[in-house]
């Protein structure tokens, strides 16, 4: 029997106490820093059985296998999966291993309480144990063999990504400092070290395919050297320091971090504050993989690559100066693409509104375009056509807007594209749908708007103003023709009771249902998805059902998820137009793939934004609707 | 000398009168074509600013001019060569020429008024553009003219206007609008005529005059603001929306005819054109002159010679003149260069 | 000097030696687009509270360097950020932000 207490060990156990308190100490403040409802909604998610399955199968999927990886990159995703499950059952196997053939473990040795050893036991375990020919330990050495192999691979592509992105399909990988290639060094050798160690006594410790025979064997040649064994040992250990000492610092901290962030997800929870609790846990999650920088409509600006979400993230994680997380926050689109691409689902425009939030206007709205609200909401509407001075003579407090179940509202956008309103009235008319067009005539804003300047108070008073008009008028279904207005009207107003639905969807019912007459053309189609009916509420199908109706529909170079934002999203406040001009152009270029003889989508700002630029025709979906029936 | 021929690209009135010149210069000109008529703008002009001249007369007399000159009508350039100082062109018929010369008068396209869809063209029945009026005081046929009782021109469409990608000043719409506001009251004297300009710019003889004769004998009224959207109302009538800037308040009103006063946009297909003479763009995304000093009438390219519109929105005045001088830079081209 | 007695009802005229530009400065320093603008009126007449309020972004970019901040303040309080102006501004011009920027440079209480 060796020994069972080597010094070599102490790098490892000392940095590996540091690191697992430095974990627990991390995830007790963030689990404190949520706001107390957040918090209890935590804790009980944890005992719950139904959630705790979910946050079991969540954790396996996301955490060791990266199924969301695989799917798209298959390579980078096998990369992930080889790294994660391997250590991790490297780890888990160890420790069987070494409760099974050492029975020094958990014994008590003067100098050694038994914490420690149950801590690097299974980590070192080749270092103390004999050769042991019986096939129960065979069989863990060749599983042990099997997984060093394993990550051992991962790390050989993680190598070639990092030499050729192109390789794994990526165009562009985030660029670090010197401080996390040190981290990356560290824990690119932990494993042919350990491999090296292993080997290079595997005649005395035993070992399977791997070690014994291509290690011992074949790299050492068969002969046994303690010294330069022992330097091995020590290199592993010291590296294994340096690792987890660096962990905390380093963009590696998403290994014990995303094991929190999906507990906390799954619990419900969303970010309240830019940089506490969950969005911490968010922050501390990114891996800076960088797969959100390629799909960033702004990466095609050559030097705006640096303001996309893992840059964000990262500056927020440093603690750069306030204005300059600000900065990068009012630039963004929020098209939302960075969150569909981010295997960790890191939700980090939620982030970036609440950095918005935080921003201090000196001077408040006086919210005088409420007031004028009152005579707009009692007018009648056979009174509707007529000038704004007679609205406000006719004024019984009380009356309701319409006896219509279903309300229209185009919102402010659509009035510069009249032939959206043009066509949606054509195809009411058509559908003798009872209607009544809450906004012909102007109206306040949704507040979307207002809610990305990050003015909350002033969004709500517009959204209470809204809710109250439209919830007076009695109406069933309300009818939107702009997709910014569609994603408030969902996510925060409360109009129990009332049907919300973009005209999409209201015409592809239509179309269902068979009140509509269609004559087909032969014209090729192309469809650009509006970040905020598409990423945002998945309206991918409606749409291209209405086409397909219509005429053929050709695909875009990327389609649905990866539409490229049409670059006129009111979501960045500080973009100029040059710059939007070359998204612009960019996402025609996407759509123009399959050389389409019109772009349809299904937003006034889109439309608006790409008529000035695109080759073809652009046109709202209502209108190529109202075009072909009579 | 009469052995030199020279091509000339568009029978507007540039390509006209620089054929006369140079014919008179004894040299042989060929003005080909693409459409089946002779004129370009002019001839579906009615009448002319400042001073409301006949535009038929003064296509008469361009076509006098050229009565000896050979014309080909919808004729395209297929191919051009360059060898040495002489163009083989090739045109669509694959007849060929060999010419010592070419002067591109491709002129201007009137910008698409449905670029512009808060103005509603094509949305709207009684939208129309500044083109089609004049069509109608030629030909009084045009239902959607229908006795307006008001009426508004809405200066500046398609220029000064970054999102519709033309930033320059056409120039010659503001007087357009004020002579079609003078006719279009002389023809409906009962109506009331606004014009909603963001800048008069009556720059030339006889401008300041009409701007004058507009307000004090036609009564018309100018409203210092750009029109950003027209809808419709219960019955029909357009209204639009504007601010009186001078005023800083924001105006409603209902119209019964809207008249946008297109500017003038590169023309389509000259793009195919330089191509083929290596001839590049200005800024604007017209023909550039090899400088506006004293090459105006230059191009980059030897022998290539340009006049009109088609190198910047021009009067038509502006336009023959550059025509006279274009023929003389051809001439001393190839009687002191070749 | 003699009194003539005009001193007593206060000058109507817009004193542009006595206008301090400073912070107005700072804000064209952010947003150098507001030198574009030509008055053009789109923002005014498109506005989707001009309907029912006096906002005018073209007014109140004019009114800031005219030292009118008080007035142009009142206005920016009535602007609902629906970015309808930025859509149709025929410069191009930022409007929407360069309002941000006014409700973070001009402070209500001391101008």
């Amino acid at each position: 029997m060796r020994p069972l207490f080597d010094p070599f060990v102490l790098p490892f156990v000392i940095s590996m106490t540091f690191v697992l308190l430095y974990c627990i100490i991390g995830m007790i403040r963030i689990v404190f820093q949520l706001p107390k409802e957040d918090r209890r909604k935590f804790l009980r998610s944890l005992i719950y059985p139904k959630s705790a399955l979910k946050n079991f199968r969540d954790l396996v999927n996301d955490c060791l296998l990266h199924t969301k990886i695989w799917k798209r990159k298959p390579l980078l995703g096998y990369m992930h999966m080889s790294i994660a499950l391997g250590w991790f059952m490297i780890i888990i196997v160890g420790h069987f291993e070494s409760i099974a053939f050492s029975p020094l473990r958990g014994l008590e040795v003067p100098f050694m309480p038994k914490l420690m050893s149950n801590l690097y036991l299974p980590i070192f375990f080749r270092y103390f144990a004999i050769e042991d020919l019986s096939l129960k330990a065979q069989i863990f050495s060749f599983l042990m063999d099997f997984f060093l192999l394993m990550i051992i691979s991962g790390i050989f592509i993680a190598v070639v990504k990092k030499k050729k992105p192109r390789k794994v399909g990526l165009k562009r990988v985030t660029k670090f400092g010197i401080k996390e290639d040190l981290v990356r060094l560290s824990l690119w050798t932990i494993f042919p070290l350990r491999f090296l160690a292993e080997s290079s006594m595997a005649n005395i410790a035993g070992g399977s395919f791997f070690t014994k025979y291509l290690g011992f064997e074949l790299l050492f040649g068969g002969n046994y050297n303690e010294t330069l064994s022992m330097i091995f040992w020590w290199l592993y250990s010291i590296d294994l320091a340096i690792f987890m000492t660096l962990l905390p610092f380093s963009r590696y901290m998403h290994i014990p971090a995303e094991a929190l962030l999906i507990l906390l997800r799954n619990a419900g929870l969303k970010t309240t504050e830019p940089r506490k609790g969950y969005a911490l846990a968010e922050i501390y999650s990114c891996p800076s993989c960088g797969m959100c920088i390629d799909v960033c409509p702004m990466s095609e600006v050559k030097d705006n690559y640096k303001n996309t979400a893992v840059y964000f993230i990262r500056n927020i994680r440093k603690g750069k100066r306030r204005r300059d997380v600000k900065a990068m926050t009012e630039k963004c689109l929020m098209c939302g693409k960075c969150i569909e691409v981010c295997p960790l689902g890191i939700e980090s425009l939620d982030i970036k509104i609440a950095q918005r939030n935080k921003t201090y206007y000196k001077i408040k709205s006086d919210f005088e375009y409420l007031k004028s609200q009152q005579d707009y909401k009692t007018t009648r509407p056979q009174d509707k056509a007529h000038s704004p001075e007679t609205q406000q003579l006719s004024n019984s407090a009380t009356q309701q807007l319409s006896n219509s179940a279903t309300l229209y509202f185009a919102g402010c956008m659509s009035h510069l594209t009249p032939t959206i309103t043009r066509s949606m009235k054509k195809i009411f008319e058509i559908a003798k749908e009872n209607y009544e067009f809450l906004d012909a005539e102007g109206s306040i804003c949704c507040g979307r708007p207002m809610m990305l300047t990050g003015k909350v108070n002033e969004a709500k008073a517009l959204i209470d103003k809204n809710t109250e008009l439209i919830k007076n008028s009695g109406a069933k279904r309300l009818i939107l023709s702009c997709p910014i207005c569609y994603k408030v009207f969902k996510e925060e107003y409360n109009l129990e009771g009332i049907e919300i639905l973009h005209h999409t969807q209201y015409i592809n019912e239509l179309i269902e249902n068979d009140k509509l007459e269609i004559d087909r053309d032969d014209k090729r189609y192309v469809y650009h998805d509006p970040c905020e009916l598409g990423r945002a509420f998945d309206i991918y199908d409606e749409p291209r059902n209405i086409i397909d109706n219509i005429g053929l529909l050709t695909p875009g170079k990327s389609d649905k998820d990866m539409a490229v934002c049409c670059g006129g999203s009111i979501g960045s406040l500080t973009m100029t137009l040059e710059e939007r001009d070359e998204i612009t152009k960019n996402s025609i270029k996407d759509l123009m793939h399959n050389n389409p003889d019109e772009i349809v989508t299904a937003c006034p700002l889109c439309l608006k934004t790409f008529a000035r630029l695109a080759p073809v025709k652009v046109r709202d979906i209502a209108e190529i609707v109202a075009n072909t029936i009579n | 000398m009469n052995t030199h021929k020279i091509l000339i690209i568009g029978a507007g009135p540039a390509g006209l009168e620089t054929a006369h010149q140079l014919k008179s210069l004894g040299l042989t000109p060929i003005i080909i074509e693409r459409s089946d008529k002779i004129g370009g703008h002019l001839a579906q002009w009615d009448r002319l600013f400042p001073s409301s001249d006949n535009a038929e007369e003064l296509l008469e007399r361009l076509k006098e001019q050229v009565k000896d000159v050979e014309i080909k009508l919808n004729s395209r350039i297929n191919h051009i060569e360059k060898e040495g100082d002489i163009f083989h062109v090739t045109l669509s018929n694959n007849k060929t020429y060999d010419v010592s010369a070419i002067v591109v008068c491709t002129g201007f396209d009137l910008f698409k008024a449905e670029k512009k869809q808060e103005y509603g063209y094509g949305i709207y029945n009684n939208v129309i553009t500044n083109a089609e009026l004049e069509k109608y005081f030629k030909t009084h046929q045009d239902e959607r003219i229908d006795e307006p009782k008001r009426i508004g021109f809405v200066h500046c469409v398609g220029s000064r206007d970054v999102k519709v990608n033309n930033t320059y000043c056409s120039k010659v719409c503001c007087a357009t609008a004020l002579k079609q506001a003078c006719e279009i009251k002389d023809e409906f004297p009962d109506a009331d005529v606004y014009c909603f300009y963001m800048d008069l710019r009556m720059f030339g003889k006889g401008y300041e005059d009409l701007y004058l004769k507009a307000q004090k004998d036609f009564d018309i009224k100018c409203v210092r603001g750009r029109v950003c959207e027209v809808s419709e109302n219960i019955e029909g009538k357009l209204v639009i929306k504007a601010e009186d800037t001078l005023l800083g308040t924001p105006m409603k009103m209902t119209l019964d005819l809207l008249v946008l006063m297109c500017g003038m946009e590169k023309a389509e297909g000259v793009e195919r054109i330089q191509n083929m003479l290596n001839i590049k763009s200005n800024s604007d995304g017209f023909i550039e002159s090899r400088d506006i000093f004293t090459g105006l009438n230059l191009t980059k390219e030897r022998g290539v010679f340009v006049a009109g519109a088609c190198t910047s929105p021009k009067t038509l005045p502006e336009t023959l003149a550059e025509a006279r001088s274009a023929a003389i830079e051809v001439f001393k081209y190839l009687s002191i260069e070749l | 000097m003699i009194d003539f007695g005009f001193s007593i009802s206060k000058s109507s005229h817009i004193k542009m030696d006595d206008v301090d530009l400073k912070l107005f400065n700072k804000l064209e320093a952010l947003n150098p687009d507001i030198k574009t603008c030509m008055a053009c009126g789109l923002c005014t007449a498109t506005c989707t509270a001009g309907k029912f309020t006096d906002v005018s972004f073209r007014q109140i970019i004019l009114m800031l360097q005219r030292g009118k901040e008080k007035e142009a303040v009142e206005k920016v309080k009535k602007c609902m950020m629906c970015g309808k102006c930025m859509l149709v501004c025929s410069r191009g011009i930022n409007t929407r932000n360069i309002l941000l920027s006014i409700t973070r440079i001009y402070n209500e209480q001391n101008i």
